[in-house]
């Protein structure tokens, strides 16, 4: 385990930490706004786009194609997993057929 | 404020519960091992993130900017900002735990996860007073989320060219599904626009780990500007 690793992981492991006590502690001085609640609420989808972004910018068939199988599975099964696994077949087929 | 009943038939009764949920996350280690081993993270690697961040979406998305190059605030700003959830999920337990001694309160904080959240305010609503069941059902998620990591990793290692079977479009894959599952109003649509516009545009300037930073924080900002009381 490289020394740059074990840095990066106790850095992350203090954020982490950080976020799942820090709200709790927070609460003895600030009440949470609606309008607070709102944007921490918007966060976690704002991070999927940022992961999708580079696949639809560069729109390659077998990927854009992936990501229309999860959403069509999604719809169907309601299961992310399943979706994903779809979505994941879906490229991995393509690549074959597609260079 | 007073001090919640605490008892080892607590913990018991909520590791209990959350059994059913515990499979579920035994699966995400598993997708979490296997996208480790494509990071090219060793097993030891793999195992101590899964206990010591525990947080599956800032982990999954923690491997994302460590293949661009793991620069260290980028990787810090992906995991406040997947975690930052929470913030709010402490915020909400404070009526509950607030009066707990420091060793009961924070260890259940640590071993907090989404579903055991959702599972314990569920359960408080109901009249459990008890605030071993947060620790107790938390155990039931971490177990099998850092068991899962290692089977995950060491079956990982047997499979020949993650990209021949996709396996790199695994992340992509589990955030769109994700993204749908979290869907829960069209007041969500201004954010997701917003991030959208922000992560195409800075997709050929910024390293991955920043186009997902700058998206959220743009999602955030939306969130907020379009709240209606």
């Amino acid at each position: 385990m490289s020394t740059e690793f074990l840095i990066a992981l106790v850095a992350m492991a203090a954020v982490s930490f950080f976020c799942r006590v820090g709200g709790f502690w927070v609460m003895r001085f600030v009440p949470i706004t609606p309008r607070l609640e709102a944007a921490l609420r918007a966060l976690p989808l704002g991070v999927m786009v940022g992961i999708l972004a580079p696949v639809l910018r560069q729109g390659r068939i077998a990927e854009c194609a992936g990501l229309a199988v999860v959403v069509l599975a999604m719809r169907l099964f309601g299961s992310d997993l399943a979706a994903a696994l779809a979505g994941v077949a879906t490229v991995a087929v393509l690549r074959l057929i597609v260079p | 404020m007073q001090a919640p009943p605490f008892t080892w038939a607590g913990v018991r009764h909520g590791f209990l519960r959350a059994q059913p949920l515990g499979a579920g996350v035994l699966i995400y280690g598993l997708v979490f091992g296997i996208l480790a081993t494509e990071a090219r993270l060793s097993a030891l690697e793999a195992v101590l993130m899964s206990i010591f961040v525990y947080s599956g979406s800032a982990q999954m998305a923690a491997l994302q900017v460590m293949r661009e190059g793991a620069a260290l605030l980028p990787l810090l700003a992906t995991v406040l900002l997947m975690n930052a959830r929470y913030l709010l999920y402490g915020a909400a337990m404070y009526p509950w735990l607030g009066g707990a001694p420091p060793a009961q309160s924070y260890s259940s904080l640590f071993f907090l996860g989404d579903a055991n959240w959702a599972l314990s305010m569920a359960e408080r609503e109901r009249g459990q007073d008890d605030a071993g069941f947060v620790l107790g059902s938390g155990l039931a998620m971490f177990l099998p989320w850092v068991g899962g990591t290692l089977a995950g990793r060491l079956m990982g290692g047997l499979i020949p060219d993650p990209a021949s079977l996709g396996m790199d479009f695994m992340l992509v894959a589990f955030s769109a599904a994700l993204m749908m599952g979290m869907w829960r109003s069209r007041a969500d649509l201004w954010p997701v626009l917003a991030a959208l516009a922000a992560g195409l545009v800075l997709v050929p300037m910024l390293s991955a780990g920043w186009v997902i930073v700058i998206a959220a924080l743009a999602a955030g900002a939306a969130g907020a500007l379009m709240h209606r009381p």
